[in-house]
């Protein structure tokens, strides 16, 4: 079959305007629904996680354990203010993500020794442990009360909360574009395209003389980060963390929304994001009682007939109009 | 990928319909947000709350509503986590027929919504969640707790021991490992500590909530051989307890209090003999003088007792009670107005100080927005009349020998408690 898809390039600007479409969208429904700026605020938040998910399970690393950089992140900022007394947001965001980075390339130094259901298990048994913790240092953390997160000021300004929250959202969309375009660059450089190379065959990657052990270091260090910044907007957004961050059902949900979104595309995990998140708010407001049977539906619907997520649909739709 | 997310607009929109808008004239109908457990292990509590809420507004709603306005309520799942109540809260605060909520069961989630609340300026009552840290640092002017806090809570269950066991020596503490059982562990300790400063803790037992067996922790009190044993289980995990220690008689070689032990005399109540110290954290005992005295009381036990078939436990009167604050602050507003349909800020003004009479006693508003309420303790007693064990040789503490003043720490509040209090403070058998 002739390769009649995009270009690199052509590829390179669908993906920009593929995010500045989903950035409109997130910008545009709280114009029309104001209380749905926190859930797509939050969602984003989700979405910067599961992206970080879903670069790992590019290379055939499935993660169970990465709530544990979103209650990194989150713990982080709760700490950076209440012992630090770092009050600015974007400072915040930036420290924190620094910190889960610097977790992660720590972690990840030995999580690159393993592979499948070992990485697995061992990212679980991690985030576990730092669950634990964050219950049981009660007097440090608040214990399963968690840590109040009060509103920091933007750029030295103090705002009101509603002033605030908009500001956060309006950030929280741009880095996602943001984010999302770097995180592009880098799946489609070699250090990125390795990645697919290690799901495919390890044992040839190596023998081209690339270090496997490095590649995955790279990709989970980067992976915490956007884990991290995820916590760290969520964690102001609520202004409350809570140990449950970091517990394994907030994994599972990670890697529920990467897939559904689709691994192939950097916009799958947003679209999946603000699938899952509305998905739930709709679903528990007109179900109250049944809304984990909706969302549990609406997931498998979605897991037997996109086997490529939802951004898999998309694509096909485009290759389909590309043959015509 | 535009028409795509326009199209979801739209959807939205239909779905959703308009925008709030300020509401100034009589609304068609009350909406009232109430955030409970329907699923998961807090659901032990949340459904008999929300069993609760369904009885009380149909009986409001049977004498008139609110100011003539029926009242319909929008129950809230917290079994969602946090994410997903304070988007929920965030959601109904945008509902201009949405003038108060009830919000919420658990204390992290009440720790969550109480700085979302002030940020949306909407009138919030916490009908379930306990925790004393609620009030402590943050002021509010849109949040209160229509319940009691921790401490006085647990500090009746030591005046109780105290006055019907004046001999204790060792006592044993198990508890839940979250704030809430760690919580009482040290309020209960520092109690005892302060009023009788001898007692010996011999065994301070945190096993994880939830687990299945606590046969090893059952183990070791059987082994410590404590005068008493202390436990704030409940729910799946209380039950638990009790039918895994009742075979090994923990309850009749200690004296075991437990403190929520009122919402489980139904449900397994028949194991435990007779003497075994029951907590009903506040006035909520379907059974008591006050209740059956009442007229509306009865009517809504009968009504619960019909619908569901069982007795109203102590979280259905929280809930009970909270929308029967509820509606008082709606009547205090509306007659302040004089009849005009009050916005969200004469609601809170309103609320500030209220006094009200509830299904089983009275609930006061203070000025730091906490709840006064009083404290009934008692011990299980075979009952001829009802297939389980009911309350016996009760005493009902008044909310305010039991809770610390308005300002004070209260865990310093507790160091200096003296021997006097117990004195003063009524005796056992002095309610019935």
């Amino acid at each position: 079959m002739a390769y009649s898809g995009p270009s690199v390039f052509g590829a390179f600007d669908m993906v920009v305007w593929q995010l500045l479409a989903l950035a409109v969208a997130a910008m545009a429904l709280p114009v029309a629904v104001p209380w749905l700026g926190f859930v797509i605020t939050v969602a984003i938040g989700k979405g910067l996680a599961a992206l970080g998910v879903a670069m790992l399970l590019r290379g055939g690393l499935i993660s169970i354990g990465h709530a544990l950089y979103v209650a990194v992140g989150a713990y982080a900022t709760a700490f950076l203010m209440l012992s630090v007394g770092m009050n600015e947001l974007f400072l915040l965001l930036v420290c924190t993500t620094a910190i889960t980075m610097a977790s992660g390339l720590v972690i990840g130094a030995f999580m690159a020794r393993y592979r499948a259901i070992f990485f697995a298990m061992l990212n679980l048994a991690i985030s576990m442990v730092f669950f634990t913790l964050l219950s049981k240092l009660y007097n440090l953390t608040g214990g399963s009360d968690g840590m109040r997160v009060a509103t920091p000021t933007v750029l030295g300004v103090t705002l009101d909360r509603t002033k605030f929250d908009l500001v956060l959202q309006f950030s929280a969309v741009a880095l996602m574009v943001v984010v999302a375009l770097l995180i592009d660059r880098y799946l489609k450089s070699p250090l990125g395209e390795a990645l697919t190379a290690i799901h495919a065959n390890e044992v040839r990657l190596e023998y081209l003389g690339v270090s496997a052990r490095g590649v995955i270091l790279a990709v989970y260090t980067i992976s915490a980060a956007l884990a991290g910044l995820g916590g760290a907007i969520t964690a102001v957004a609520i202004g409350h963390v809570v140990p449950e961050l970091s517990y394994w059902t907030a994994s599972g949900q990670l890697v529920l929304i990467a897939v559904l979104g689709g691994i192939s595309g950097v916009p799958g995990a947003f679209i999946g994001a603000f699938f899952f998140e509305l998905v739930r708010t709709f679903a528990a407001d007109f179900v109250p009682d049944a809304w984990n049977a909706i969302v549990g539906v609406a997931l498998l619907i979605v897991i037997f007939f996109l086997p490529q997520g939802l951004y898999g649909l998309l694509q096909r739709v485009k290759m389909r109009k590309a043959r015509l | 990928m535009k028409c795509l997310s326009s199209i979801i607009a739209a959807l939205l929109l239909a779905v959703i319909g308009a925008p709030a808008t300020a509401q100034t004239s009589k609304p068609a109908e009350v909406d009232l947000g109430i955030f409970t457990f329907t699923s998961g292990p807090g659901a032990a509590y949340g459904v008999p709350g929300r069993n609760a809420a369904d009885v009380v507004i149909g009986q409001i709603n049977a004498s008139g509503g609110i100011g003539g306005v029926p009242v319909k309520p929008i129950y809230v799942d917290e079994g969602q986590g946090t994410n997903a109540v304070v988007a929920e809260f965030r959601k109904l605060a945008s509902d201009s027929n949405n003038q108060a909520m009830i919000a919420a069961l658990s204390s992290a989630n009440c720790l969550a919504l109480a700085p979302v609340a002030e940020q949306l300026q909407m009138p919030t009552f916490m009908w379930n969640c306990d925790t004393h840290q609620l009030f402590l640092k943050d002021k509010y002017k849109y949040v209160y707790r229509t319940n009691s806090s921790t401490v006085p809570e647990f500090v009746a269950d030591a005046l109780y021991l105290l006055a019907v066991k004046p001999n204790v020596k060792t006592v044993a503490i198990i508890d839940p490992d979250y704030a809430f059982g760690r919580d009482a562990g040290l309020i209960f300790k520092q109690t005892l500590k302060a009023l009788k400063p001898d007692i010996e803790v011999v065994a301070e037992l945190y096993p994880k909530l939830g687990s299945p067996s606590f046969n090893t922790e059952i183990s070791r009190l059987v082994a410590a051989k404590p005068d008493v044993i202390f436990s704030n289980f409940w729910g799946a995990d209380l039950e638990n307890f009790a039918r895994q220690a009742a075979p090994r008689e923990l309850f009749t070689s200690s004296q075991v209090i437990l403190a929520l032990g009122e919402s489980v005399l139904q449900s397994v109540g028949n194991l435990l003999p007779d003497g075994v110290i029951i907590g009903v954290i506040g006035d909520g005992w379907w059974k008591s003088s006050t209740a059956q005295a009442n007229p509306q009381t009865k009517a809504f036990i009968e009504d619960y007792r019909k619908r569901f078939n069982e007795y109203p436990v102590f979280p259905s009167f929280k809930m009970a009670n909270t929308i029967y604050a509820v509606k008082a602050v709606y009547d205090k507003a509306l007659a302040t107005n004089k009849g005009r349909w009050p916005t969200r800020d004469e609601l809170v003004a309103a609320a500030k100080g209220i006094k009200v009479d509830t299904l089983t006693g009275t609930l006061a508003l203070r000025e730091d927005n906490d709840g006064l309420v009083d404290q009934i303790v008692g011990v299980t007693e075979k009952s001829s009349s009802y297939p389980f064990p009911i309350m016996g040789n009760m005493v009902r503490y008044p909310a305010n020998l039991v809770t610390p003043p308005v300002g004070t720490d209260p865990i310093a509040w507790i160091s200096k408690l003296t021997p006097t209090m117990l004195a003063n403070a009524p005796k056992p058998g002095s309610y019935k």
